[in-house]
């Protein structure tokens, strides 16, 4: 039997303003929240639409094929939080989705040669099984 | 020209010694800086009757207890939870209370174990920032909290858009390590830097290596601020307040996805306007530079070189003395000392009053002065100083 590694990384904690998105993330499903008065999404989600002040809000399942690019990162050297010592260096990007340029959605870069990363590079969205009921979303080069 | 532009000033300044290890309390360090910024003014605890500080995490001591140990019983406290740009808020805010005729002599003192106690961005509770912030929840998971991380992210691209290099950055750090060997209280006098050696330095979170972060410390700076009437009666030479302005953008407090614009950069025209002076006509700058990008991004939002050409400014040495605009000549945030800007205020301020005058420390004849703040690149609060 294989020793069952605990994850130690913090793991996201959902709130009545958010878990709609961590949910979704759990079924490897992207959902975001979007405002129904301006129609802006609303990334990360909130009590209101940070562009207009509206608190009617609504969600949007945008699915499991998800593309991004690379708008910024960084690559990190040393751990900050508990687990990422064992990652180094840690690649962490902001992207902008193909679908909604506006909306960054900020994640690792994983599987990934640090040194391979540019800004504008294509991003396709994963999910890591993080717990037995937990998933994270996280981003991966698009390859070919 | 704003109404309140001259109507007060800075009388004194005043720190304890810095360290590593303090071995005391932030109390016992704001009680020494405040005694010497009084010293400095010619003035008594008794005649403060304002007094204001910012914290980061509690890692100060309240207003209350400095004026208990002060021995005086000043009107009004204040204690604030900022970091950069609070030194310059702080004072915007006594000056409001000054010209509204509520206070007439204020004391702002920063003071933290930034080294031997809490660090700021650092050893933070994993769920600390998911607990606390709605975008908290989308950052730590991934492992970004600490602010080289987070001001990383604006650099790179900030970099990539404007032709910035990783040279440019260390121009920057060696301008600044270059006036620390002026100032023997300067943490890293004894210690020049070269290119070489700065680019032979790991990275810490790209483009960031140690040189580009700034000296964390234990330390505490304070100011005193009344109205000019009163300045009159102070044994120091008067720095006047000739314009402020504060600027908040982003829609997060951490959650920074729209990073191609900063503060700053609304920040600028109203404190130019509320001066009634140009980028063109100051002589001596006090910049924020936890990370030598963040004085390159300011740079740009200040008007000083345009966008696309603040490293070339840098590299032709117009923040060494001798340049077009001397900076943090101290040593700055990043080899002088670290108190959340305000070191870099009592710098400019001493600059000001020409503290230096006879040494090769002094920016000859200077009379007006820039004190840029940068909590984050979403909080701005800056201002002008003239002698």
């Amino acid at each position: 039997m294989t020793k069952q590694t605990a994850y130690e990384k913090p793991i996201p904690l959902k709130t009545p303003d958010n878990h709609e998105y961590w949910d979704a993330a759990d079924r490897h499903e992207l959902k975001l929240q979007k405002c129904s008065a301006c129609s802006t999404f609303i990334h990360p989600p909130g009590p209101a639409c940070p562009t207009c002040g509206s608190p009617e809000t609504e969600w949007e399942l945008l699915g499991s094929d998800i593309s991004a690019t690379v708008y910024s990162y960084i690559v990190s050297y040393r751990p900050f939080l508990p687990g990422f010592q064992h990652e180094l260096p840690t690649v962490i990007t902001v992207a902008a989705l193909d679908a909604a340029p506006d909306v960054k959605i900020m994640a690792n870069i994983i599987e990934c040669d640090p040194g391979d990363v540019e800004i504008g590079m294509p991003l396709k969205m994963t999910w890591v099984d993080i717990t037995d009921d937990r998933a994270l979303p996280q981003w991966v080069l698009a390859r070919g | 020209m704003s109404t309140y532009s001259n109507q007060c000033a800075i009388v004194g300044v005043g720190e304890n010694q810095r360290s590593r290890k303090s071995g005391t309390t932030p109390l016992h360090m704001a009680l020494t800086a405040a005694r010497n910024a009084l010293a400095d003014a010619g003035l008594e605890a008794k005649d403060l009757d304002g007094i204001m500080n910012y914290s980061t995490g509690g890692d100060s001591c309240p207003s209350h207890e400095l004026a208990t140990y002060l021995g005086c019983h000043p009107k009004y406290v204040k204690d604030v939870s900022g970091g950069g740009s609070s030194t310059e808020l702080l004072i915007a805010d006594a000056v409001a209370l000054i010209e509204a005729g509520m206070l007439e002599t204020v004391l702002i003192y920063r003071s933290m174990n930034g080294s031997s106690g809490v660090q700021v961005g650092r050893g933070y509770d994993p769920n600390m920032l998911q607990e606390m912030l709605p975008g908290g929840s989308f950052i730590m998971p991934y492992g970004s909290a600490s602010p080289s991380q987070w001001f990383g992210m604006f650099a790179n691209r900030h970099m990539h858009e404007t032709g910035i290099t990783k040279e440019h950055l260390g121009h920057v750090c060696i301008s600044f390590y270059e006036h620390a060997q002026r100032n023997p209280n300067a943490f890293l006098n004894g210690k020049p830097l070269d290119m070489e050696t700065y680019l032979a330095t790991p990275d810490i979170s790209m483009p960031f290596n140690i040189h580009d972060c700034c000296v964390e410390l234990d330390e505490a700076n304070a100011i005193i601020v009344t109205s000019a009437s009163n300045a009159k009666n102070c044994k120091s030479k008067p720095v006047f307040i000739a314009g402020m302005a504060p600027r908040t953008t982003h829609s997060q407090v951490h959650y920074w996805t729209q990073v191609d614009e900063v503060a700053a950069d609304h920040a600028a025209a109203d404190l130019y306007k509320s001066a009634g002076v140009k980028p063109e006509d100051i002589q001596v700058a006090s910049i924020y530079d936890c990370f030598s990008w963040v004085v390159l991004r300011q740079l740009e939002s200040y008007g000083f070189a345009k966008r696309g050409e603040v490293g070339d400014f840098v590299a032709a040495g117009n923040l060494k003395l001798g340049g077009s605009l001397p900076s943090n000549t101290a040593g700055g945030m990043l080899s002088e000392g670290y108190t959340h800007g305000m070191n870099n205020v009592l710098e400019l301020v001493r600059q000001l009053r020409h503290d230096y005058k006879g040494t090769e420390r002094q920016v000859k004849d200077c009379e007006l002065g820039i004190a840029t703040g940068w909590a984050g690149p979403d909080i701005a609060g800056a201002m002008i100083l003239r002698n």
